[in-house]
């Protein structure tokens, strides 16, 4: 149980993994005093416990958490500008940013009028189920924020850390944008295992870059057959309805008890 | 480099073992790594060797690495190819591209030796 609210997060110091300590393998060498102790324990373990910790806590406020991954400058703030605007009014949304120093991205959502926190890792390459344990806390006590209906979690930028972490997210969502080429997908692989959807990004650049959509998609979705695949420019609006439908039918979902 | 996040989570689990079985110095460490688990080898050893130099528990340890196989599944003709390898490009066997991975995606503390 979290100090803090109650939530049902393992408090900070609690002995929250449960490695299986099996102690009947352990013997002693014949010629030192040495001891072999069979652990097999998941160094996940400890991560993931306070993931589904999360997801449960988002469960109870009612709230279902996206994890935008990609890399730097894909447009990940961007497209949440857009999207708080379209969604102003509608849908109840707080953000929780991620990045290694500053505070600027939460200042650019908090110009959009919705409750945010910054997340400075201070160096890590990734968010972790601590950190978003620590920030969803924070989060619940700026204006706006004791309720939300949709959780976006702008992961550190960056392709490859932030996928082996679970966050308690409902949805991951792995965005890539035009200039970076179509072959991150194949490049990439646990980014586009692990999410269920991929995002195209910064499609209005298309005529400038070569970026065959297709491909993209193709190598992505033979990876992960399940990957539910949308292309979109925050800066034209092109695509944007299919995002903002998507986002639609994940609230009224999670309202209806259809997401856990 | 998560990797060095990964490692410190690993001492932190050492240290408890240890503290546990009243032992103090790890001699060697068993690790699983799967090729599908997003952990670099290098990386993590590399992590495992600086942090392991700064630690009285753990200086000199040897790290031991097993790597498991994934069992792919082509979607095409249901030939299942097992590597500890990398992902197969495509089917050997029809060329279909799209293979289910099961298995090796995880990290595992599998066996510590210590004194």
């Amino acid at each position: 149980m979290c100090d803090t609210c109650g939530c049902p997060s393992p408090s900070d110091h609690s002995h929250d993994h449960d490695h299986d300590h099996r102690h009947d393998h352990s013997h002693k060498s014949g010629h030192s005093h040495s001891k072999t102790v069979d652990v097999h324990a998941s160094l996940f373990a400890a991560n993931d416990a306070l993931a589904k910790a999360n997801r449960e806590h988002f469960n109870e406020v009612g709230a279902v958490a996206l994890n935008l991954i990609s890399s730097p400058g894909s447009g990940k703030t961007t497209l949440l500008e857009q999207t708080i605007d379209a969604l102003k009014g509608e849908i109840r949304i707080g953000v929780i940013e991620g990045d290694i120093e500053t505070e600027r991205d939460a200042l650019r959502i908090r110009a959009k009028g919705v409750p945010v926190i910054q997340l400075t890792t201070g160096g890590a390459c990734h968010l972790d189920a601590a950190m978003t344990h620590k920030g969803f806390h924070r989060l619940q006590k700026e204006p706006g924020g004791e309720n939300i209906d949709l959780l976006f979690i702008e992961n550190v930028g960056n392709l490859v850390c932030p996928a082996t972490f679970d966050l308690g997210e409902h949805e991951r969502v792995v965005l890539v944008s035009v200039p970076e080429g179509p072959d991150k997908p194949a490049k990439y692989p646990k980014a586009f295992t692990s999410s269920h959807t991929f995002l195209v990004t910064k499609t209005d650049l298309l005529p400038y870059f070569d970026f065959p959509v297709p491909e993209a998609v193709g190598d992505a979705l033979r990876l992960n057959p399940q990957l539910r695949t949308m292309s979109l420019s925050s800066k034209t609006g092109d695509g944007m309805e299919t995002w903002l439908k998507y986002l639609r039918e994940l609230v009224a979902n999670k309202k209806a008890g259809k997401l856990k | 480099m998560h990797e060095i996040s990964l490692v410190q989570n690993l001492v932190q689990q050492l240290k408890e073992l240890a503290a546990e079985n009243q032992a103090t110095k790890i001699l060697r460490v068993t690790m699983e790594i799967g090729p599908l688990c997003g952990v670099v080898v290098d990386s993590f050893r590399f992590g495992f060797d600086i942090i392991s130099s700064e630690e009285e528990l753990l200086r000199g340890a040897e790290l031991l690495i097993d790597i498991p196989t994934v069992r792919y599944t082509c979607t095409g003709c249901g030939k299942v190819i097992v590597t500890a390898g990398p992902r197969p490009d495509c089917c050997p066997a029809c060329q279909e591209l799209t293979l289910f991975p099961e298995g090796g995606d995880d990290l595992i503390l599998l066996q510590v030796e210590m004194e």
